[in-house]
């Protein structure tokens, strides 16, 4: 569902037409752009394809729908459970993953391959076999807990998490920075906080962002693990009214899109007054060079 | 130990210190440090005055930047210890050691301005922030910075950046300051700059420094007292002066400056059989009776205009005042010698001359197959 953030630059997409160069032979009319013409092309059938269906679920739900939904049983509760997880998870995610992250960075970069390793093992897991294999182990009082679900997702977001805060590192001379912190006298704590975590703000918000997501429309786990939440809720209630589960969808999607926009205007905004490098969720460009000497 | 820092500065600019704190003593006790089997340091000992500035100069991966890492307490010793002002702070972790350290890349905080930049160190002394930034502004000011205060790092050049790096490592009143080659990423023009701004600031305001650098020009012109380094060893401390004109051993001759390498004979009775000539050898030489190199500076060369010479001009470098002469001599030795440029004028390539060495004492070394 996370679908790409980060968009063209300004004007990439735009018909503007191009203005003719000063001092240019001014008579002949402007050629259309091949380039042009083709970014259109590819515009407008990405857009039918991912508008398409939405535009037909939202003529299905039908806008009353929407209305109907708050009100409808579980919603709240679902959405709040969703919600929790979602932020349990993200805390426990961001808490393990970035001091990890950090050190294998400055401490243990020949491990870094490895742990590339180690974090793809849950993509490439069934989710049914974690299931297993935790609610064999899993003591009592996790079962009967969130608890449990949020480990199993935060499992389940080491990849993307780990992917972000690794790309936010890459961009950064993390080893100067840090020995430049410790030795004007900060400590390891002070030198995460307030240089290390302010540097990677980018990375950060796309790992809480994909975390989020992921949480918000996970489905197989939770249902696995008989927890009601949101994505199994709109499961659940599609069997019995298919109108308001269709609307939840487009509603949870509404947000999950802001979210990710919001992600891109406070990265633009960080990168400019900073100038460091572009972070989208999977991709981090080089850090602004410096002007000459 | 020649250490000229301690009465020149403030009157002079009518500039005042920061604070009246003066440098630390230094004492770098037996230094060894191994990675896997590569030895980086081998019994290193190095003493440093309060106020004075040292500069460590070697080849690369001659265990410098690791001696100074270790004074920083970003690497360990696997033996011997850091003493400052006597105390050992060789388990004292990097951030509790009040040194102040200028890395050889751009180690800003990004996220930071330069006004931010230079008050990190004051914030971490818990300084209020009133007081911080004003001293962070002297600081910047004092480099000449000031306007620069609100700017981040990207948006400053990279000699305005090691320039605020230097606020930055001076506004903690380090006990010792650590440049780590700080001047290696910038142009010339800039660099030479910087090297005069850094020393002129190390001396007004008398901090003990240890300077890392590659260059020996920067350390030379720099520094009170030049450590060379070779595959871990301190091959020889001394004033600049000195260690062009009394190298201790045959690599601190060729390294530091230029040097000629001219076949010769060492007599059982210490003297050298060399341009046809006799001199006597150096004072200390060690090595045995027979074929020898012998070590000779441009300058130290005598060179006349004869027919039938024992040498032909192949090549001449203006260099200003002097111009550094290329001669092929017999047996394919080219040497250089340096002549005034007036005399100069008068031997163009091809011309015949005779090289010969003044009646004083050479420096002596092992015979080397090729000639540089």
């Amino acid at each position: 569902m996370a679908a790409v953030v980060r968009r063209g630059g300004q004007g990439g997409l735009g018909g503007r037409a191009v203005p003719p160069r000063s001092g240019g032979s001014g008579g002949s009319p402007p050629r259309v752009n091949r380039a042009t013409v083709w970014r259109w092309v590819v515009l407008i059938l990405a857009g039918v394809y991912f508008l398409l269906p939405l535009w037909s679920a939202l003529r299905f739900a039908g806008i009353s729908a929407f209305g109907s939904v708050i009100g409808f049983a579980g919603f709240a509760s679902s959405l709040w459970l969703s919600v929790k997880l979602a932020i349990i998870t993200t805390l426990i995610t961001i808490a393990l993953m970035l001091p990890t992250a950090v050190y294998v960075h400055l401490r243990l970069p020949k491990v870094r391959r490895l742990l590339e390793g180690i974090t793809i093992l849950p993509i490439v897991i069934p989710p049914v076999v974690l299931i297993v294999g935790v609610l064999a182990i899993a003591p009592g009082f996790l079962k009967s807990s969130d608890l449990l679900l949020a480990l199993e997702y935060v499992v389940l977001a080491m990849p993307f998490a780990y992917r972000s805060i690794d790309a936010g590192l890459r961009a950064l001379d993390l080893k100067t920075i840090t020995e430049a912190s410790n030795s004007l006298g900060a400590g390891w704590t002070t030198t995460l906080w307030r240089v290390i975590m302010p540097n990677l703000r980018t990375a950060l918000l796309s790992a809480v962002v994909l975390t989020v997501a992921l949480v918000l429309g996970e489905y197989t786990m939770a249902s696995l693990d008989l927890y009601q939440t949101f994505p199994v809720w709109i499961y659940v209630n599609s069997q019995t009214s298919g109108q308001v589960s269709v609307a939840a969808s487009l509603l949870a999607l509404f947000v999950t899109w802001l979210a990710l926009m919001l992600i891109t205007v406070l990265a633009t905004r960080q990168s400019r007054r900073t100038g460091g490098g572009q972070v989208s969720l999977f991709t981090v460009t080089a850090r602004q060079e410096t002007r000459g000497n | 130990m020649t250490t000229n820092t301690a009465s020149d500065p403030a009157a002079a600019d009518g500039l005042r210190p920061v604070s009246g704190a003066r440098g630390a003593s230094v004492l770098l006790q037996n230094l060894s440090r191994s990675f896997g089997a590569t030895k980086a340091l081998d019994g290193l000992s190095i003493e440093i005055a309060p106020g004075e500035l040292v500069a460590l100069l070697g080849p690369s991966g001659c265990g410098k930047t690791t001696a100074l890492r270790i004074v920083a307490g970003f690497e360990h010793t696997d033996t011997g210890s850091v003493l400052v002002d006597g105390k050992d702070i060789s388990a004292v972790p990097a951030n509790r050691r009040d040194m102040g350290m200028v890395f050889q890349s751009y180690s800003l905080f990004p996220n930071m301005n330069a006004l931010d930049n230079v008050g990190f160190g004051l914030r971490m002394r818990k300084l209020g922030a009133a007081e911080r930034r004003t001293k962070a502004g002297e600081l910047l000011d004092m480099v000449g910075l000031a306007p620069q205060a609100k700017q981040y790092p990207h948006q400053l050049s990279g000699g305005q950046q090691q320039r605020v790096a230097l606020a930055r490592a001076l506004a903690i009143e380090p006990r010792v300051l650590l440049l780590d080659e700080p001047l290696s990423a910038l142009d010339a023009k800039v660099r030479l700059q910087l090297r005069e701004q850094i020393r002129t600031l190390q001396q007004r305001l008398g901090t003990t420094t240890l300077f890392v650098t590659h260059d020996q020009e920067e350390a030379l012109s720099m520094a009170d007292r030049v450590g060379v380094m070779l595959e871990g060893k301190l091959e020889q401390i001394a004033a600049p002066d000195e260690l062009y004109e009394r190298p201790a051993t045959a690599f601190v001759a060729e390294f530091v400056g230029v040097m000629n390498r001219i076949p010769g004979e060492l007599q059982s009775d210490r003297l050298v059989a060399v341009l046809g000539g006799l001199v006597p050898a150096a004072e200390g030489t060690d090595e045995a009776p027979g074929d020898v190199d012998v070590l000779v500076r441009p300058e130290g060369l005598r060179m006349e205009l004869i027919q039938n010479g024992n040498g032909i001009v192949t090549n001449r470098t203006f260099l200003g005042s002097v111009t550094r002469v290329s001669v092929l001599l017999s047996g394919d030795v080219t040497v250089q010698v340096d002549k005034p440029s007036s005399e100069a004028a008068a031997l163009p390539p091809g011309t015949s001359v005779t090289v010969s060495l003044p009646p004083e004492p050479v420096i002596v070394s092992a015979r080397r197959s090729a000639t540089p």
